[in-house]
């Protein structure tokens, strides 16, 4: 989750915008967070991440008590979950009715500093974002390598260019801190799990009516939309005559 | 005359104030609930000098002024040798609704309440009309959220250059700074600074400036805004009782009024500056982005009401539960002796 911000800061012109990319702290409270003040912490005024006019605040300035936010209809900040001393998170909600709110983001607060967790629909795009940028610059290193000449065909020539590749990884490995580490791609491979087994999906079904094993074949576990891009990519490959030539030079 | 006092059927006793009695009263002829203001007569003394002044306003000004957000005067009626006056009749106000600690008041219901007094206001400005006592407690609501400015007890006409006023007016805490200097020439402006102090009001709670002398309550007045000076305020070492304070840092609003949104702190910026022209008038206060941003303001029928109004409209339907209750109840019996 906290490869995120790098991750979108990529997209020019969006990152003073986007709260993803962002994150709050006052040093000044972090040794004394505890549940208690949790809240206060977060409706500091100089949290980008609160909104000032909501009812948390309105019943803080009317004097009136907390449990009034229950009859009142608008936003609101929750304290959803709490991991003592380290990992607080707060949830932004929109209030209806004393029974109904509709969630609008979460919010971790991990050692002290703020941030919004991202939905999944940014964790997605990031995943496939990086996905087809790794996976298109594979094959852009890899063309710079083709060769051809009308009467020998395609050929690979790796030995001209050796220094400027080696140079190239030298500037990979720099950016290769922003994505995730080993134990983030494993908890959010989890939770991906296990959304996918709240909500199975609705298409792999229809298929398994008729013949059972294709249908098995694509409904891999988890990141089947990853997947599936890969597969168009290799169609691609396939397409393409360098690999065709392989053998022959080898 | 006669069949006046009949027409008013009295209900029950609302309030005594200094000057009069007010009753609920039911108008036979309309079947409307309205409110009947009986003016005391006071000594003998008093009485040889006729009406009392301040009903006399009332009536004076009253029977020309006709706008929703000014409280009507339907009927005025002599009985011997008291007046009464016949008002809409008005369940609570704004003092009542502010008091109530289980009401919440949101952005929505302020916005509402702010553009009806202000829309009544103007209307009374334009009409050379200054009440000169705006406060919560005279800004009444009805139970369809209707406001209403009411008590016009020391409305005065404006506008003549040379007539002098008592600067004696407004209560206290809702008292603009010019009059606490003893301006005796001034205009709307005393009623632009009572509108934003109960603005305040219901973003707070509680009074914004509560003071307990004319000293104290521009002390707290300074105390927010900064001291005044010849620059920002022309003219104001001239006014008679004017003295210099101890200076003061001014705190911006939006330290006080947390939860107030940015269009809101600058409605109040606009009712609450110390110099007296510089001060919003009604329309340019009604034109400002607050009053057509979003939230939209709470259509009347969806204001908050006290507690004590709220009580007698929800026994009705209990009661008629208890009944349906009953009625169910007896069938069930019914079917256990098939």
């Amino acid at each position: 989750m906290a490869m995120m911000p790098g991750r979108l800061g990529m997209v020019p012109g969006a990152i003073p915008e986007n709260p993803l990319s962002l994150s709050w702290h006052d040093s000044a409270w972090i040794p004394i967070l505890n549940t208690a003040n949790v809240m206060d912490y977060f409706s500091e005024r100089s949290n980008p991440f609160f909104d000032r006019t909501c009812n948390n605040e309105i019943v803080k300035m009317q004097r009136l008590t907390p449990d009034q936010l229950q009859n009142m209809t608008g936003l609101e900040y929750v304290l959803l979950h709490v991991q003592e001393p380290i990992l607080y998170v707060i949830r932004k909600q929109h209030r209806h009715s004393p029974q109904q709110v509709t969630p609008l983001a979460d919010y971790y607060i991990i050692a002290g500093v703020v941030y919004q967790a991202p939905d999944l629909a940014s964790v997605l795009n990031s995943r496939l974002l990086s996905a087809v940028h790794h996976l298109q610059s594979s094959f852009e290193e890899v063309a710079s390598f083709a060769r051809y000449h009308p009467s020998k065909g395609y050929s690979w020539d790796f030995k001209s260019q050796k220094n400027t590749t080696d140079k190239a990884k030298s500037k990979d490995e720099k950016p290769r801190e922003e994505p995730s580490s080993l134990f983030q791609r494993q908890r959010v491979d989890m939770l991906l799990g296990e959304l996918i087994k709240k909500f199975p999906l609705p298409t792999p079904p229809q298929p398994k009516t008729t013949p059972a094993a294709p249908s098995s074949k694509t409904g891999v576990e988890n990141g089947t939309s990853e997947s599936k891009e890969i597969k168009t990519e290799n169609a691609q490959e396939k397409i393409k005559p360098p690999p065709e030539k392989k053998p022959r030079l080898n | 005359m006669s069949n006046k006092l009949t027409r008013y059927e009295k209900i029950e006793f609302l309030g005594e104030g200094q000057f009069a009695t007010v009753y609920k009263a039911r108008d036979v002829e309309t079947d409307n609930i309205v409110a009947v203001k009986k003016i005391k007569m006071g000594s003998r003394q008093e009485a040889q000098d006729g009406i009392n002044r301040t009903a006399l306003r009332e009536i004076k000004l009253l029977q020309e002024l006709h706008h929703r957000n000014v409280i009507g005067l339907l009927d005025v009626f002599g009985h011997m040798s008291n007046v009464s006056l016949v008002f809409d009749f008005m369940d609570t106000d704004l003092e009542v609704i502010i008091k109530d600690n289980t009401i919440i008041l949101t952005t929505g219901n302020i916005k509402a309440y702010i553009i009806q007094t202000l829309q009544g206001l103007d209307y009374l400005h334009r009409n050379w009309v200054l009440h000169r006592d705006l406060k919560p407690n005279n800004l009444l609501v009805n139970s369809n959220g209707v406001l209403k400015i009411g008590d016009f007890g020391l409305a005065k006409l404006y506008g003549s250059p040379n007539r002098i006023n008592t600067h004696q007016v407004v209560t206290r805490w809702y008292r603009c700074p010019e009059l606490l200097f003893g301006a005796k020439l001034y205009s709307t402006g005393v009623d632009m600074w009572a509108v934003g102090c109960i603005l305040a009001e219901l973003l707070l709670r509680v009074p914004l400036f509560p003071g307990e002398s004319d000293l104290d309550q521009l002390t707290k007045i300074f105390a927010v805004f900064g001291n005044p000076t010849e620059e920002n305020w022309p003219g104001l070492k001239s006014l008679s009782d004017y003295v210099e304070f101890k200076p003061f840092t001014p705190i911006p609003l939006k330290n006080i009024f947390t939860a107030a949104g940015d269009d809101l702190l600058d409605v109040l910026e606009g009712l609450l500056v110390l110099n007296p022209l510089k001060r919003f008038e009604c329309s340019k206060c009604l034109a400002m982005p607050f009053f057509s941003n979003k939230p939209a303001p709470t259509p009347g029928s969806k204001l908050p009401l006290p507690q004590n109004i709220r009580k007698t409209e929800v026994e009705r339907p209990t009661l008629k539960r208890k009944l349906l209750d009953a009625v169910e109840g007896g069938s069930l019996s019914k079917r256990l002796f098939f």
